[in-house]
């Protein structure tokens, strides 16, 4: 059963101030409601962030969190990049290179998912080659 | 009798006054402090030490101690120029006259150039490091005759004098670092204003630290400068005069220059940060942050402030 839509590119703005946050939610807001979002946010183009862009990054992610989604960043900036380490807060998020590769981490099979030993049964067909080998 | 003029020339800065305001980032780091004094003053000091005589310094058109040859407008007048008019002055009054650009810091002996000035017997002398020119001379103003492009003319077929001391082209952000970094681990003669209150660790005058903060050597901490609570101030990090860092940040090899704000719980490291500008070295980009919680200039008017203490140096040296 499919229990969450695709997932969702958004740019952005250059500037993350008090003024472009509040436009950038009233776009973004729907999206962290929906059933297990999934987000990637194209930072590319962002050369000045205030700590109200900072904030909105962390309860965005915090919203999307708690309705079992992921928000990624990718394609950071220098600026993004030093703004973010600066505030405490790069550690937080899985960022990407590119768009793409964030796009593509949502639909690789964690590694947990992988057993990581091998099953008892793992040998047998093996052993029974041997054993025919020999008889 | 010996002089020495020093110029502080702001290329691309064509027809602007700003020296070292906090509106404008540093377009000369020989103006800025670094552990506690600019270059420009560390210069006058090791001119004083060397037995000059006078010191005339040019900056944009303005001259100190006497600036009634330069005048106060520099769309008119060049750095260079006025330098000129200076070197005419010193005709007949100065037996040689040292002339430094302070964009490089260069650690020399006066005694030691001057004795080679002499024995090359040639009107210019300038000094020559591992890596090029230094901008430093010796001309004998009598001789000299060039007034037009002075400049030109000192880099005409000077005696070279090998530099052998310490040199730093202070370039950009990157130069100013390694400078500090230098000073802090005595691999220059810079040395801090301050208190060595503990190894490697200085501290100036009316400097507070907060309860809960920690200082790891090497790290200087000017005079009035405040670190709030639990704060880290690490690696090579110096915090110069009149700064503030606020509770439970943490800096490590970084410089906050003086008169700065740097907000509650930041994490700076390989960055300087001049009151809303911030260059991040690792990352190779400069910042404006506008964000007065993050980081501002702080309260105190330092227009000009370093330019006048040097000018005081001068005055003090002329007189």
């Amino acid at each position: 059963m499919q229990t969450s839509g695709p997932v969702v590119v958004m740019q952005v703005p250059e500037i993350l101030n008090v003024k472009e946050v509040h436009n950038f939610m009233q776009e973004l807001g729907p999206l962290l409601e929906s059933n297990r979002p999934r987000i990637v946010l194209d930072c590319s183009q962002v050369c000045s962030m205030e700590s109200a862009g900072v904030e909105m990054l962390l309860r965005c992610l915090e919203e999307v969190l708690k309705r079992d989604g992921d928000l990624k960043l990718a394609a950071l900036s220098r600026e993004a990049e030093v703004i973010l380490e600066l505030m405490r807060v790069a550690r937080v998020f899985e960022t990407f290179e590119t768009c793409e590769e964030a796009v593509r981490s949502f639909h690789a099979i964690p590694a947990d998912a992988v057993p990581q030993d091998a099953p008892w049964y793992a040998n047998v067909f093996n052993e029974l080659g041997v054993l025919k080998q020999a008889s | 009798m010996i002089a020495a003029i020093i110029i502080a020339n702001y290329e691309g800065q064509k027809g602007e006054t700003k020296v070292c305001t906090q509106e404008v980032a540093p377009e000369h780091w020989a103006c800025v402090d670094v552990l506690g004094r600019p270059v420009m003053g560390r210069l006058v000091d090791g001119l004083k030490r060397g037995g000059i005589n006078s010191v005339f310094a040019f900056a944009d058109g303005k001259c100190s101690p006497d600036d009634s040859k330069s005048g106060n407008d520099p769309n008119s007048i060049s750095v260079w120029r006025a330098a000129g008019g200076k070197l005419d002055e010193c005709r007949g009054s100065y037996d040689s006259v040292l002339i430094a650009d302070c964009r490089t810091y260069a650690e020399f002996d006066v005694a030691d150039i001057l004795a080679f000035h002499r024995d090359q017997g040639r009107p210019v002398t300038q000094a020559f490091a591992a890596d090029g020119p230094v901008d430093l001379w010796i001309i004998d103003p009598g001789r000299f005759r060039e007034r037009d492009n002075i400049r030109g003319a000192l880099t005409s077929g000077p005696a070279a004098y090998e530099q052998r001391g310490y040199v730093n082209r202070l370039e950009g952000p990157r130069d100013f670092r390694q400078l500090v970094s230098d000073g802090l681990n005595s691999r220059c003669r810079l040395r801090p204003c301050g208190v060595e209150v503990r190894p490697s660790v200085w501290m100036g005058e009316n400097a507070e630290i907060g309860r809960g903060t920690r200082i790891v050597a090497p790290a200087f901490i000017g005079q009035q400068a405040k670190i709030g609570d639990d704060c880290l101030i690490t690696r090579g990090t110096n915090v110069e005069c009149n700064s503030q860092v606020d509770f439970g940040t943490a800096a490590e090899n970084s410089s906050i220059l003086s008169n700065t704000y740097l907000g509650i719980g930041l994490d700076l490291s390989h960055s300087i940060v001049d009151g809303k500008y911030l260059w991040n070295l690792r990352h190779d980009v400069t910042l404006e942050i506008t964000d007065p919680a993050v980081m501002r200039p702080n309260a105190v008017s330092t227009k000009s402030r370093k330019w006048s203490e040097f000018e005081n140096d001068a005055v003090g040296l002329s007189a």
